[in-house]
């Protein structure tokens, strides 16, 4: 039997933050694809900790539902989970750890359905921007790689006329980048996870956003929610562990 | 957790072993077993039952027979607030999930007490790895490494607040070290708890925070903080108080629980 085991942050204080991990792991169910598809969390329960005796199958998947790859994904899910490396033996089971979701080539695809998704049926005219936002911190630059990977790709990709990245603790600040952007149309892409206060509050408010779409100095900026939100999402959480697989296949 | 004291066999499946372990337990009770604030039981022709303890004969509930719709049921309380624990006596009622099989009795076990089947099942059999407070927070890291520091007085008081059964239904089986037993009511209930939680270390983070207060004229400034904000809220004749786990707020339950083994004792002798 295989198992996939999602694990995402989750909060001690909403319930926005594992609603994504949920709703995707609900997805891959139907799929049929792994025999058992199991969600486990740092702040939520089941705790990461004791997650893996709830499992039947012995061949288990692992993918950390964080966007960055650092602390979380380096240092707490493999100590919380107890594994030893990309692969590691736990009495009959053989846990298989995927690497996190926003380095991943399928990335740039989910990011596209969501401006897609932001943009259907808008008629826009004038030089169109798509900007990435990051959390980003200046302990780890992993964190804000990812943003500057996924840029590089939709860029070389050719469909907006500007691709540029901002974030919210590291420079370039995404205050900045969004009036400095040299576009009459903004589309500001958050690649977080879920919703939450960043997403909700502090994004709006530091950048005067006054709903979906914001006029102001001759730019109109569209908002789109975060990327993890995004159905394709469970494509791309069950991709990152068919290729965990294959990984092995060829070891 | 320590190899040595791991008592597991290395092969077993304790996810399949703990679900007929369960399903029989539960068919061996025809009254229903209570696990937490859910009783369940077997219920002809469909499976099995599972309801409030509140609700056992209640009539007019919502059914489902989806066991996944138990993630929904312990996600809010009655009031609307978001649960992060879900062993807090303060599941829902009002509703009924019915199930066809074994396997859908423990998914949905899974959502309302998640992990609960597995170490009531291992407890049982005497095979439950236990990890102690210090070993938990040796691990720790980031802003939780302080609770490395956190007095042996510190962890008691942190569990009389946080995890007696007024507050969280599971029996507290782990211990401050291999050496020091906590002094506490270990909880009545079926659903061990043999590791301190995410919940619990958040909490003995901010008693590792009071610890390192300094008094000023006789009280800390977050016991000043916490009284202030008491009489406040008091005076309007309504005290709201913080979510679950909000515990830098002065109003949060388990911080007030904690204020009451620590700071009432302090006010009446001072007084």
């Amino acid at each position: 039997m295989r198992a996939l085991v999602i694990v995402g942050h989750g909060s001690h204080l909403n319930e926005d933050s594992s609603l994504p991990v949920y709703e995707h792991a609900g997805r891959i169910r139907e799929t049929g694809e792994f025999d058992e598809v199991v969600e486990c969390f740092w702040k939520e329960e089941p705790s990461m900790r004791h997650v893996l005796d709830t499992v039947e199958s012995e061949e288990v998947y692992v993918v950390p539902a964080f966007i960055s790859e650092g602390y979380f994904t380096q240092q707490v899910i493999p100590r919380e989970l107890g594994l030893r490396g990309p692969v590691s033996r736990k009495g009959m089971k053989t846990v298989r750890y995927a690497g996190p979701l926003g380095n991943f080539e399928g990335m740039p695809d989910v990011i596209l359905e969501r401006t897609d998704d932001l943009m259907r049926a808008r008629e826009v005219s004038g030089r169109t921007a798509l900007v990435l936002l990051g959390h980003g911190t200046d302990l780890n630059k992993n964190s804000g790689g990812v943003v500057y990977l996924n840029a590089g790709r939709i860029r070389e990709r050719g469909i907006y006329d500007l691709v540029e990245v901002g974030f919210l603790d590291q420079t370039p600040e995404i205050g900045r980048v969004v009036d400095g952007v040299e576009a009459e149309n903004v589309i500001l892409i958050p690649l977080f996870i879920a919703e939450g206060w960043h997403t909700r509050e502090t994004i709006p408010e530091d950048l005067g956003l006054t709903g979906g779409v914001t006029v102001r100095d001759e730019k109109t900026i569209y908002y789109g929610a975060p990327v993890g939100t995004h159905p394709s999402m469970a494509n791309l959480i069950a991709a990152r562990a068919r290729e965990t697989m294959m990984e092995q296949h060829l070891v | 957790m320590s190899e040595a004291r791991s008592r597991r066999p290395e092969f077993e499946n304790v996810a399949a072993g703990s679900r007929e372990a369960f399903a029989a337990w539960v068919d061996g009770a025809p009254d229903g077993r209570v696990f937490g604030q859910v009783i369940t039981r077997p219920a002809k022709p469909f499976g099995y039952s599972l309801r409030h303890t509140d609700d056992a004969r209640a009539a007019g509930l919502r059914v489902s027979e989806d066991p996944r719709a138990a993630r929904e049921i312990a996600k809010l309380t009655e009031g609307g607030d978001y649960r992060p624990l879900k062993s807090s006596p303060n599941l829902r009622r009002g509703w009924e999930i019915r199930v066809a099989d074994a396997r859908g009795l423990v998914t949905a076990m899974n959502y309302l007490y998640p992990a609960g089947v597995v170490h009531w099942y291992l407890n049982r059999e005497g095979r439950l790895d236990l990890t102690s407070f210090r070993e938990n927070a040796a691990r720790q890291s980031g802003i939780y490494k302080r609770v490395q520091r956190l007095s042996d007085e510190g962890v008691q008081g942190a569990v009389l607040a946080c995890c007696e059964d007024a507050v969280c239904l599971k029996k507290t089986l782990w211990d401050i070290d291999e050496d020091t037993p906590l002094e506490v009511d270990r909880g009545e209930g079926e659903i061990p708890c043999p590791e301190p939680c995410s919940i619990f270390v958040s909490f003995a983070r901010r008693v590792r925070l009071f610890e390192r207060e300094k008094d000023v004229d006789g009280l800390s400034p977050s016991e000043r903080e916490d009284l202030s904000a008491l009489i406040e809220a008091a005076a309007t004749g309504e005290v709201g108080f913080a979510r679950e786990a909000e515990f830098e707020q002065p109003l949060n339950e388990r911080r007030m629980r904690y204020r009451r083994l620590t700071l009432v004792p302090k006010l009446r002798r001072n007084g």
